[in-house]
């Protein structure tokens, strides 16, 4: 094979999963795997668009669960959640080396090709707990509580299920404004929601009480000699403040505490 | 007064208790009942000083009969007073955790009238949100030293975690500065709590159904640095005993941060912050390295080095234990090596099995090098650059610490210009720190020249006025 190509898919993970099949049915190497809009196009290499088949997408998650096991299909639906442009390619070269190999290369970590997949992977997977931190809710009138989200990787279908378990007794919806995705649970069951825009009631009169009592609380609770505000970016970094109400400017909040701590009681009696 | 003020003083009056974890119990949510915990934790926010906030810290009452002599809460301290109702507390928790601020309550109190009395205010708390709101979320209690076993158990049913503090490294310091407390009434409990847990005592009043674990996350402890003459063998002694004797899940270490006026306490000029960042590294190495106490420190050498961590210092004093080759030594050697941690020594672990390492697979495999490559040899071989001497290898790691607090990237939790605080091996030297030892300890270390001029002018004026 003298030119380089490389195959189109629709952007799901049945696409995707087709994709791989019709790579290993005709044994051959694309040089990716890529989405219409993720596609740069390139003088030296051909694009070959694929139709999804979900027997074909079915036929490999089968191999895959049945070879690897289903924490690997996991990953590699973790990976499919990556926003990053090269992880069609990046997961059926994974697929190519430990489907042939077996189970245990997936620890193969110094493996170029298991490198990159895991890379992405553990991206994802940060990602993924940045928000079960990160995510604050708000309780809008009619009893929902709605949180706005924008991380680095599509990932609302991974943390639906951690919230839907401990917030059982209370509606909620996660909307990722990013990816445009909306998670939704309604104390029985949770959905995705494909919205690019929502229609949200206003929040309820108790919220603001409650966003000014964190908001106290995550002041007072700093101790000021240990003051470290390298240490709190390194934590949290600072891309995720937009949407967290403790984080909102002094200014502007509803209201503060009119009392003195005792900290600062107790440290106009200490000597300068 | 307002609810608002009320959390002002009660959260400020509770943040100086650092165990803020809320991990050591998976518990599985249940149809219709909020909450549920995970055995990791999870951190929810990171206040100014790089601190996580997993649970909501406050005490119940901060109106205290003891007058300790470095708690801000202290009798004879004028500051305001205030304490939450079971009713508020219960609602604060709840809407906090609803909008996943927080994983759960931390609950401590000021010694209200008695133990006993304390205890059972702040049971009937607990109480009222696990019955009447169902709650499932993780909560950590202080027991109060001196509360009675029938009590214990009432609250250890309820809880997750429960801590009491030995406050002190020693018996005579903690007679010293926290007058009302007594030893036995902190190490009783302690062994109590223990037998507890091992036995899954169980509060006879409730149905068998409604019975849960005792104390499922196990008990934690804290004590305060620096306020107090000992030095780290003896606390790192210590905390290694309370391990070994208490089962415990926690160590804290609290740096001193002065608050009150009192002669009994040594007037640091900022608190021990890099002091108690070493006992936690020390400590960690005891929890997740697999090393004894004894081969972190000693006697002779009864202070941990502020320059450099613990584990480069073992490995500097055991060097004919090193260059390791990381394609050959046990999983328990890759773990020794300075810069590799658990993950990493795992990660090695897993790779070396498939194809022989060399030092751009580490880097593939984010093994930080740094540090690391003083020690390892990848086939044979040492990094580029690596000379393999003792006394280089340690000016080295000092002069790269200093680079690092110089571009204010700092690991654990330093404050951004914090310089290493005095040699606290005698007591007199502990209660004033001077900003000049740093640059002898440096210039003793053969790195004088990137000692700030100024800094050195001082030290010089310093040491020819004594």
């Amino acid at each position: 094979m003298s030119v380089a190509f490389s195959y189109l898919y629709d952007g799901t993970l049945e696409g995707l999963l087709s994709a791989v099949f019709t790579a290993f049915q005709r044994r051959e190497c694309p040089e990716d795997i890529v989405t219409e809009a993720g596609l740069q196009e390139s003088l030296f290499v051909s694009y070959e668009p694929l139709s999804t088949d979900l027997e074909q997408a079915e036929r490999v998650q089968a191999g895959i669960v049945n070879k690897l096991g289903p924490a690997n299909y996991d990953n590699v639906k973790r990976v499919f959640l990556s926003d990053d442009q090269r992880k069609g390619g990046i997961i059926l070269r994974y697929l190519q080396y430990t489907l042939r190999q077996g189970p245990h290369s997936c620890t193969h970590l110094a493996n170029p090709v298991v490198h990159d997949f895991e890379e992405v992977l553990s991206v994802v997977s940060k990602e993924a707990h940045y928000m079960l931190q990160f995510v604050r809710f708000a309780q809008l009138e009619g009893g929902v509580f709605f949180s706005r989200i924008e991380p680095k990787a599509s990932v609302v279908p991974l943390i639906m299920d951690h919230f839907a378990e401990r917030f059982n007794v209370q509606p909620f919806m996660i909307h990722d404004a990013r990816h445009q995705l909306t998670g939704v649970f309604d104390t029985q069951k949770w959905w995705l929601l494909d919205a690019r825009e929502l229609q949200l009631p206003e929040q309820t009169s108790s919220e603001d009480e409650f966003q000014s009592l964190w908001q106290c609380f995550f002041d007072t609770v700093a101790i000021q000699e240990r003051r470290n505000p390298t240490c709190q970016r390194n934590f949290m970094p600072k891309r995720f403040w937009g949407n967290m109400c403790e984080q909102i400017p002094a200014q502007l909040r509803h209201r503060r505490p009119q009392t003195t701590t005792p900290t600062q009681a107790a440290r106009q009696l200490l000597p300068a | 007064m307002e609810l608002l003020d009320k959390l002002a003083i009660l959260s400020d009056a509770a943040k100086y208790d650092v165990a803020c974890t809320s991990c050591g119990v998976d518990r599985q949510a249940v149809k219709g009942q909020l909450g549920a915990t995970t055995a990791a934790g999870i951190c929810h926010a990171f206040s100014a000083d790089g601190r996580c906030v997993t649970l909501l810290k406050v005490l119940l009452s901060n109106a205290c009969a003891y007058d300790c002599a470095y708690c801000v809460n202290r009798r004879g301290n004028d500051v305001p007073r205030a304490t939450f109702t079971a009713r508020e507390l219960a609602e604060l928790t709840i809407g906090f955790y609803r909008r996943n601020y927080i994983e759960g309550l931390f609950l401590s109190s000021g010694v209200l009238r008695n133990p006993d009395y304390t205890t059972e205010q702040m049971c009937e708390a607990i109480r009222i949100l696990r019955d009447e709101y169902g709650f499932r979320g993780y909560i950590h209690a202080k027991a109060v030293p001196g509360t009675s076993e029938e009590l214990l158990v009432r609250l250890g049913v309820l809880v997750d975690r429960m801590s009491l503090n030995i406050e002190f490294p020693s018996e005579t310091s903690l007679k010293a500065l926290a007058p009302q407390k007594a030893k036995e009434g902190i190490v009783r409990p302690m062994g109590f709590i223990r037998d507890g847990i091992k036995a899954n005592y169980q509060d006879k009043r409730l149905s068998t159904v409604r019975r849960t674990r005792f104390v499922p996350a196990g008990q934690s402890t804290q004590m305060i640095i620096g306020a107090s003459p000992e030095t780290d063998h003896h606390i790192l002694k210590l905390s290694a005993g309370l391990y070994q004797k208490f089962e415990l899940a926690r160590v804290f270490f609290s740096a001193y941060i002065p608050v009150n006026r009192d002669p009994l306490l040594p007037a640091l000029s900022e608190a021990p912050l890099l002091r108690e960042h070493r006992l936690y590294q020390a400590d960690w190495l005891m929890r997740f390295y697999q090393f004894d106490v004894d081969e972190i420190i000693d006697a002779e050498h009864p202070m941990l080095d502020p320059l450099i961590d613990p584990k480069c210092g073992w490995a500097l004093n055991h060097i004919d234990q090193f260059p390791a080759e990381i394609n050959k030594v046990p999983y328990e050697m890759l773990l020794r090596i300075p810069g590799v941690g658990v993950r990493g020594a795992k990660r090695i672990a897993m790779a070396r099995r498939e194809r022989r390492l060399r030092f751009e697979d580490l880097k593939r495999l984010n093994i930080t090098l740094k540090r690391a490559k003083y020690f390892i040899t990848c086939n044979g071989a040492f990094a580029e650059g690596v000379l393999f001497d003792p006394v280089g290898i340690y000016n080295q790691l000092v002069a790269d610490a200093r680079g690092r607090r110089r571009k204010g990237v700092l690991d654990g939790q330093l404050s951004l210009f914090a310089e290493p605080e005095a040699d606290m091996g005698a007591w007199g030297q502990a209660a004033n720190v001077s900003p000049t030892w740093s640059a002898q300890a440096l210039a003793a270390a053969g790195k004088s020249a990137v000692v700030p001029p100024e800094v050195a002018a001082q030290g010089a004026r310093l040491l020819a006025a004594s």
